[in-house]
């Protein structure tokens, strides 16, 4: 049996899911996709049940990656039942999504969530009547009081059937989706989505398209623009029909703060930076900790073991992965992910992007674009896979090669480690200042280079409220999750590969060969380029395996200031990590990545110059 | 009495009436409408019958309530027959006449007011959005360039202020929009604006957030 949750963004349809599932949850790429799928198993009444939290979307007919995802879900009966999360704040709108998931006629039952915040707003929702005009059962409910929550699985398992649902179309559009049933054969959902241009049945489109292009010219409106205008006519009919409002009652608006210009771009500014500090401070501390801990009880009682040379140098590669991963994941990724769930929850990310947008239309790109520039503060790899979020290639490519050179998790352990500890930690912070110029000074050149066209930030501003801790731990802990699975297998692997090139000799081979570069130019010892190397893999790596190859963990007695600021500055700008390397190149191909990965080293290289000579 | 002769009597005493400012006499009947007089006074005397005019001490005809309301209607409807036959088919204004006479009659109101609208809005090619906005549901195009300069855009809008959505002009973002419920006809209200012109309006209950670019390709009118 499968069930499936469908809804809005931001109707608390995670956050259900969450409550129904546990913890136990796993996260699966939909194939052909980026788009991930949370599913996970519950039992009730000795029955398997898997729940699968499909994406957030507006529509079912846009063509968006998680809108096409959702529609070939529901094409191919992707779930047994469906459950439509409905936000009761928002019932109108939200009704848009049913009456266009209604038409797939598959066995469902709704939600009205959020109940609990519309009955503050002075919102009676009549769930009765909208049962009855629906068609289906209706459960109000607050997935965050846990109002309800128990009674979704039984309705849904007792009593889902198919909507019946009546939207009335304009007549040329319901003539059109009748002539293409007869002709070509196709379900009436097919059909309107054929006419307004999406689908994956080419044929039908084609079909379609003559008959639609006649429609536009008659209403002098597009298909999709008539279709949403019914869908929205009918919504409101059925809102006006089961919503009642009271007087409003007056509270004070956080956002007339928090979205003027005066005091909301420092404020933003503010957050932002204490989040950055919050996440610098707290992580170094406890990366210390972790670290000394690990070495001192696991890796130091290894390495007395006797086994042989090869089995000792591929365990301690391991042993080190695992240090390195658990000393960067907790620390650092977790803190940034907790505060960024708490941005996240309390709605204030989509007051950030909004206040953003002016600055970010002067780089090339708009306010939304912010959101994958401060998940990349936490780990480059989801920041990548944020994208999509962005709807133009050109703004894709922009804000990809800007994500590659935000100080990530790892590269703040190397500032850590290296600058605050041994030169000082005004210098650790304008290494930051010199990042965010790079940055800058990149983005207004490759907003001129890049070709397409600018599009702008179209976003829904989630609701302000006050996060809870329960739920910010949870949703932390799914991405750090995520990070665990995806990126400890590959730094553990690529640590046992390293580890065999330099039991074999091969690191020596290419220290002495890149040597004069290493020396000359950049003014730093010679096995300062294996630790670079070494960044490729993991950015912290280059902090650790300097450490390793210095022979001593006191760095400022091998290297002076400079050497050590050189090389945490070329090494934060070098190349982004392989991770990185493999999501760009699925989300962007080839030659976007091989360009980002190409000024990175150029730009860490040129930059590492300069300060050479300009300190000497 | 066939309802298409009725409807004859009615129009003609309508228009009479309104043209010259007094109801007709039993002769300006016969006149109008180019029928035998024994027919003429047969009729008449059977729409007074039937309540849809009283014929007064004098002989004036004077029309009652039900005869004003179906005269004007098929009047409505001739006229904009009339206008349809000749300024988009391009027939001679005398046959458009006589055919619009003969079609008035069995056309149903719908098609009438489908009609009219057609009429109303701007041609397509001209791409100006709908004047019309009782109409504008049915009459802005998707696709058009600003090009007169009394098209107001949501990005011309101050804080504070409730407009209404005319049209959206641009492809690719419109889905969203439409999505959202940025759909001609749909009440929006501004509840910020930053000095680049990023605004936050609400539209259903929802906050959205939209940039400059995206604001100026919303047409709005205030009502």
């Amino acid at each position: 049996m499968k069930i499936a949750l469908l809804g809005n963004p931001g109707v608390g349809k995670s956050l259900i899911f969450n409550q129904l599932t546990g913890l136990g949850v796993e996260v699966n790429k939909y194939p052909g996709s980026t788009v991930t799928l949370e599913c996970g198993n519950v039992c009730y009444k000795k029955e398997k049940i898997e729940l699968i939290d499909l994406p957030g979307v507006y529509s079912l007919d846009g063509n968006s990656e998680e809108e096409v995802l959702v529609r070939r879900f529901l094409e191919k009966k992707g779930a047994d039942i469906i459950i439509a999360v409905l936000d009761a704040t928002k019932l109108e709108r939200n009704l848009y999504l049913l009456a266009q998931v209604a038409e797939y006629s598959q066995p469902m039952i709704a939600l009205v969530n959020r109940i609990d915040d519309a009955e503050s707003e002075g919102l009676v929702i009549d769930t009765g009547r909208l049962a009855e005009i629906i068609g289906i059962d209706v459960l109000p409910t607050a997935a965050s009081l846990g109002k309800n929550i128990d009674r979704i699985l039984p309705l849904a398992l007792s009593s889902a059937r198919q909507p019946v649902l009546f939207i009335p179309y304009d007549h040329h559009v319901e003539a059109a989706t009748r002539t293409l049933e007869k002709t070509m054969g196709t379900p009436r959902y097919k059909n309107l989505l054929a006419l307004q241009e999406e689908g994956d049945e080419l044929a039908l489109r084609d079909a379609a398209s003559s008959i639609a292009a006649e429609i536009k010219q008659r209403h002098r409106m597009s298909v999709s623009q008539i279709i949403a205008t019914n869908r929205h006519n009918f919504a409101r009919t059925v809102a006006e029909e089961v919503v009642k409002k009271s007087p409003e009652k007056r509270q004070f608006d956080l956002d007339r703060v928090l979205t003027r210009a005066f005091p909301g771009i420092p404020l933003l500014c503010l957050i932002l930076f204490s989040l950055l500090l919050a996440v610098f401070v707290i992580g170094s501390a406890m990366e210390a900790f972790i670290v000394q801990t690990f070495t001192a009880y696991i890796i130091n009682p290894f390495m007395t073991l006797t086994i042989s040379p090869l089995f000792q140098r591929l365990g301690f590669s391991v042993l080190v992965a695992l240090e390195a991963g658990l000393g960067i994941a907790f620390p650092f990724v977790f803190t940034f992910y907790v505060g960024l769930s708490i941005l996240e929850d309390t709605g204030y990310m989509t007051r950030a992007a909004f206040l953003a947008d002016r600055a970010m239309h002067r780089i090339g790109l708009h306010g939304e674009a912010l959101i994958p520039m401060v998940i990349g503060f936490g780990c480059t790899v989801p920041a990548v896979l944020s994208l999509r979020i962005l709807k133009t290639r050109r703004e894709q490519t922009i804000a990809a090669f800007l994500i590659t050179m935000v100080p990530c998790s790892a590269r703040t352990v190397v500032i850590a480690g290296i600058v605050a500890a041994f030169v000082g930690i005004f210098w650790a912070f304008s290494i930051y200042l010199i990042v965010f110029i790079l940055i800058i000074l990149t983005a207004v050149v490759l907003s001129r280079m890049t070709p397409g066209d600018q599009f702008g930030m179209i976003v829904e501003m989630s609701p302000l409220k006050m996060p809870r801790a329960r739920f910010v731990l949870q949703k932390s802990w799914l991405r750090i999750k995520e990070f665990l699975f995806i990126a400890m297998p590959l730094l553990i692997a690529t640590s046992i590969v390293l580890g065999l090139f330099q039991y074999f000799g091969m690191i020596d081979a290419f220290q002495q060969a890149v040597a004069p570069i290493t020396v000359s130019l950049l003014g730093l010892p010679a096995y300062a380029s294996t630790a670079l190397l070494f960044g490729i893999f993991r950015k912290e790596l280059a902090f650790e395996t300097l450490a390793v190859l210095a022979g001593t963990a006191d760095l400022g007695v091998v290297m002076t200031s400079v050497q050590l600021y050189t090389f945490a500055l070329v090494s934060v700008l070098f190349i982004p990590c392989i991770s990185t390397i493999a999501v760009l190149y699925r989300q962007m191909g080839a030659k976007i990545t091989f360009l980002a990965s190409l000024y990175t080293v150029l730009l860490g290289m040129m930059i590492g110059v300069l300060i050479n000579i300009l300190m000497k | 009495m066939l309802p298409s002769l009725r409807e004859d009597y009615l129009e003609a005493i309508l228009l009479y009436t309104s043209r010259h400012l007094t109801p007709p006499s039993y002769h300006d009947v016969v006149i109008a409408l180019r029928l035998p007089e024994p027919d003429v006074s047969a009729h008449l005397a059977e729409l007074a019958a039937a309540g849809d005019l009283t014929i007064s001490g004098t002989g004036a005809i004077v029309l009652s309530q039900t005869g004003q309301e179906t005269g004007q209607r098929v009047i409505k409807k001739h006229e904009t027959l009339q206008c349809f036959l000749t300024e988009i088919l391009g027939m001679d204004s005398s046959s458009a006449s006589n055919e619009a006479c003969r079609i008035e009659h069995a056309v149903s109101d719908e098609t009438i007011d489908r009609l009219g609208n057609y009429l109303r809005a701007p041609p397509l090619q001209e791409g100006k959005p709908g004047n019309h906005p009782e109409n504008a549901v049915y009459h802005s195009s998707c696709i058009q360039n600003d090009t007169d300069g009394i098209s107001l855009t949501l990005a011309d809008c101050e804080e504070g202020d409730r407009v209404f959505v005319r049209s959206i002009s641009g492809r690719s973002c419109a889905k969203r929009l439409l999505d959202l419920g940025v759909v001609p006809g749909q009440p929006v209200s501004i509840k910020r604006k930053l000095s680049n012109r990023s605004l936050v309006v609400q539209v259903k209950a929802c906050d959205v957030a939209l940039s400059p670019e995206i604001a100026s390709a919303i047409f709005v009118e205030h009502r």
